[in-house]
Formats: structure tokens, sequence, C-alpha cells
């Protein structure tokens, strides 16, 4: 069963933790977010007792302003970062879009791109096979897909990273405030195919500052502020076609 | 320790599962290099022969030790310029690898595989300079090169732990890169990659006999040109080889989750 379950998770950025010859105060902290200690032991608490339980079918819409810790939340549940601290229990084949070129060779064409992307997601040479052209078709990339990735613009380079994440079907999808760069048409596609996946009984976290996006793709709504949840709220159900003429 | 140990072991396995990735990333390191180049890789070649040709030139004695002296420089820059090459690239290893470290769950070993397989490629081309030369300068092919080849294997099985340590190094000490940068460059006037021991004075006496790279270069080099098995050379490479995969054995598996905070 699909299911992920947070419970008083933290998670703390320690800065100035290398050894350096340099000045310990030439190297500064971040602007946003909560920091605390002082001099060479400051910290910046990102996350502080999160808790939340999803199960099959969620599809949770991660909200805050900048700095409240939504990529934060989104490394730990993938699995990059370790929590400082609290439990984290999470079943089902996880898959993640953070930044889209990662993993995305500039000089090599969409379609070497594709089969690399695939080895890291750890899939086999007959899958990555068998997907292919299903990859390439959903991407509407057509001819470009023969050309070098460097060659694509933003837009492009976000469907092949979409088509490719969800192109075996993981179980469980997070995605972090970048499905915005695909035009309306891909975006209004990526939801369909997001649609999918959540009645196939996967979970989606998406974290984004667009409300229509999340009022059309999201379930339950997470607020988080200063690492802290502020609120965990059911989204009204509106139909996609008012919700994405919304902002 | 043990849970150190587990950990380390977990990283490693789950990084050979993933064999094709770093084999699939290591050559479009190489490709991306030399793309848009005519020779391609092969500038790694003619690199090779031109940096051993004037060592040669510059510094071959005169009378009967010359062919000697061609093959001893030609192994000595092989083994030297490939661990040079292979430390220098590790300290910023987990830097340069930022964005994937950032962004995937792949484990470590991934990194340590993919530059292993890139710096022994690029250490093919080296190696076939080398061949080149001992076949012109002729000393004779004897069973004994086998031992050189054995020797090459052993620095070869070296080279993941050497990248895990020192790439671990630069991630929780990055002045480390610009230290362990001079100190390579200095180092190759502290090796006896061109010039030759032969008891002289108090320096290259230290130099010689407590450097760690000699007994790496001698691995490779004794056999071909003396003819007979370093059992020396081995048993100091032998250890080091141990003593740094355990160094980054217990690295790895204590720290290893560490690295995404630390880059
Ligand atoms: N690598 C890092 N080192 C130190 N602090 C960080 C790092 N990444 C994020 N932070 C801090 O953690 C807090 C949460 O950041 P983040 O999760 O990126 O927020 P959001 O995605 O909601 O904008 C911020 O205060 C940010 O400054
Ligand atoms: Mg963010």
């Amino acid at each position: 069963m699909v299911s992920i379950k947070l419970d008083n998770v933290s998670l703390v950025y320690k800065l100035h933790e290398k050894l350096t010859l340099s000045a310990p105060d030439r190297r500064l902290g971040p602007t946003g977010g909560r920091i605390e200690g002082s001099g060479r032991k400051q910290f910046v608490q990102a996350l502080d007792g999160v808790g939340f339980e999803l199960k099959a079918g969620d599809r949770l819409g991660l909200v805050g302003p900048n700095g409240a810790g939504k990529t934060t939340l989104l490394k730990v549940l993938y699995g990059i970062y370790e929590p400082s601290g609290g439990n984290i229990t999470i079943e089902g084949r996880v898959d993640a879009l953070f930044n889209i070129n990662i993993g995305f060779r500039r000089e090599a064409t969409g379609r070497r791109n594709i089969v690399l992307r695939g080895l890291i997601n750890g899939w086999s040479e007959a899958e990555i096979e068998e997907k292919m052209e299903d990859i390439i078709a959903f991407s509407e990339l057509g001819d470009f897909i023969d050309l070098p990735f460097k060659a694509y613009s933003q837009g492009m380079a976000a469907r092949l990273a979409f088509s490719v994440a969800t192109a075996l079907e993981p179980e469980i999808l997070l995605m972090d405030e970048w499905i915005g760069a695909g035009d309306a048409s891909f975006q209004e596609k990526a939801k369909r195919r997001m649609d999918e996946l959540a009645e196939k009984a996967g979970i989606i976290v998406l974290a984004s500052h667009s409300e229509g996006l999340i009022q059309s793709v999201c379930t339950k709504r997470l607020t988080l502020k200063g690492g802290r949840v502020e609120s965990l709220t059911a989204v009204p159900v509106r139909s996609a076609e008012a919700a994405l003429a919304s902002p | 320790m043990i849970s150190a140990l587990n950990g380390a072991f977990d990283d490693i396995f789950r990084a050979m599962k993933l064999r094709r990735v770093w084999i699939a990333l290591a050559h479009e390191d190489i490709g991306d290099q030399h793309r848009r180049t005519t020779l391609g890789p092969l500038w790694l070649l003619v690199n090779y022969l031109a940096f051993a040709g004037t060592f040669v030139f510059v510094f071959q004695p005169a009378g009967k030790d010359a062919a000697g002296y061609a093959a001893y420089v030609a192994i000595g820059l092989m083994v030297w310029f490939y661990l040079m090459e292979v430390i220098s690239l590790s300290v910023p290893l987990f830097k340069r690898e930022e964005s994937f470290i950032e962004g995937t769950t792949l484990p470590l070993f991934v990194y340590v595989m993919r530059l292993t397989i890139q710096s022994a490629i690029r250490a093919g081309y080296a190696v076939v300079g080398c061949v080149i030369i001992l076949l012109i300068s002729g000393p004779s092919l004897t069973p004994a090169w086998l031992w050189s080849l054995a020797g090459l294997l052993l620095i070869l099985l070296t080279t993941p732990a050497l990248i895990t340590v020192f790439a671990f190094t630069g991630a929780f000490f990055p002045d480390s890169e610009f230290i362990v940068g001079n100190l390579m460059r200095v180092g190759m006037f502290f090796t006896p990659v061109f010039w030759v021991y032969n008891g002289q004075d108090a320096i290259q006496t230290y130099a010689y006999l407590w450097n760690p790279f000699t007994y790496f270069l001698d691995v490779a080099r004794t056999p071909i040109l003396i003819g007979e098995f370093p059992s020396n050379a081995f048993a100091v490479t032998g250890i080091t080889a141990l003593v740094m995969w355990a160094i980054a054995l217990l690295l790895l598996g204590k720290y290893r989750r560490q690295v995404v905070f630390l880059i």
C-alpha cells in the first residue's frame, strides 16, 4: 500500500560546519527563513516538528512563502536529506522532479538523455527501450528529440523531464515549482497524467505558488511557515477549466 | 564501526547495481571533453608522447643508459600523470557533482566510480603511448612484464579508495583543493618520476624512501626495467592500498549522508 507518514520531522542546515582557513564571519548566512545561533555555530531551522500522513490517491499541494521549507521537505521525502530529528515512513516507488536540468547533458541528444535519465532512475535497458517512443510522443518534441539538449528551450526541457519522470508510473511523485515552464497545452496534458497517476492509487506532492495549479491538481493543501506546519486542509473540488482560467 | 561498514557496503553495493550509470556517464565525460576536436581523445596520446618525448630528450643521460632512461621516464610519467589526475580531480569531486547530489539519491560511490572509469580510459591512451616508447627504445619483452601489469592492476584497484578519501577531504576542508594542487605540482620533483635515485644526497634519499608514490611507480617500472619482482614496492603499495580502503570505507559509512549538507 502506498503511503507517506511523517512524525515530528525536523531539519537543520548548519552553517560554518566546514573547516576553512578563511575568517569565520566572511561567509554569510541566508537572508530568509529562521537563522539561529551566532558566530561559527549558525544554523537554519528549515523544518520544525513537521508531521502528516498521506495515503493512496492523495494529492498534496505544498504552499508557503519563499524560505518556508517546501523544497527542503520534498528533498527529505525523496531521501536526499536525512532529517535531523523525527521519523519518516514511506511505502512506494518515489520519483521526483526538482531541477529540470539535473541529469541532462547539454551536448547529448534528447534521445540519449532519456537513456541516461532512465539509467539514473534505475530502469533496466528493456524498460528504457520499451518506454522510449511513449516518452518522445508524450513530450511532443518531434524531430528535436535528435538534437542536442542545449538546443532546447526551458519549456521543452520541462516537457522532456516530466515525460521521463512519469513514464514508469511512479507510485509517489514529488514536484517542486517547476511545471510553470511548460505552455498551457502541456500543463493540461501534464495535469491529466497526474490525475491518472493518482487514480492508480499513487501519491503526488507538489510545491507551487500557483493557486490555479494547486486547485486543479491537489486534494489537500499543506501550508508551511518558517518550517512549521501552519495548516493542513482539504482543497474544495473545482473543475479543471475553471481552475486553469483563474491565475 | 560495524554500522559504518554496513553503510559503506550498502552504498557500494547499490552503486554496483547502477554500474551502467557510471559507465555511461564516464563515456559521456570523455566524449564531451573532446567534442568538436579533430583528433578527439587521441589528443591524450599526443599529449603524453609530447611530454615523455621532451623529458627523454632533455634529461637523457649519454651512453649506454640512454635506452633504459626512455623506458624509465615513459612508465614513470604514465603512472605519475594518472595518480596526479586522479587525486586532483577527486578533491573537488563532490562539489562538481553538486547538482546530482542535491537532486538525486544516487549512492556517492557512483561518482567515485564515474571518476575511476574516466581516469582509467584516459590513462589507456597513455598506456598505448608508453608501449610505443617501450617498443622503440627496446627493453626486451620478458615474462616479468606481467608483474608490471599486476602492478598497474594494483594501482587501479586502489583508485576508488584514493578518490573516496580525497573527495571527502575536499568536502570537509575546502582549502585542501589548493593545498593538494600545490603538493601534486611540487610532488613531481620529490618523486623519482624523471630523476633516477642512486643514493646521492639526503633530500633525495628521503624523497625516495619516504614517499609512497615511489613505490606506486616502482611496481609498474621495476619489472620491465630490471626484470625482477619488486617485493618491497609491492608490499608498500599493497599496504597503502589496504589502509586507503579502510579509511575510505569508514568515511563513506560515517559521513555519506552529511556530504549533501557540506557542498
Ligand atoms: N543548502 C542550504 N544551506 C543552508 N540553508 C538552506 C539551504 N537550503 C535551504 N536553506 C534554508 O532553509 C529554509 C527553507 O528553504 P527552502 O526549503 O528552499 O524553502 P522554499 O522551497 O519553501 O522556498 C530557508 O530559510 C533557506 O534559507
Ligand atoms: Mg523552493
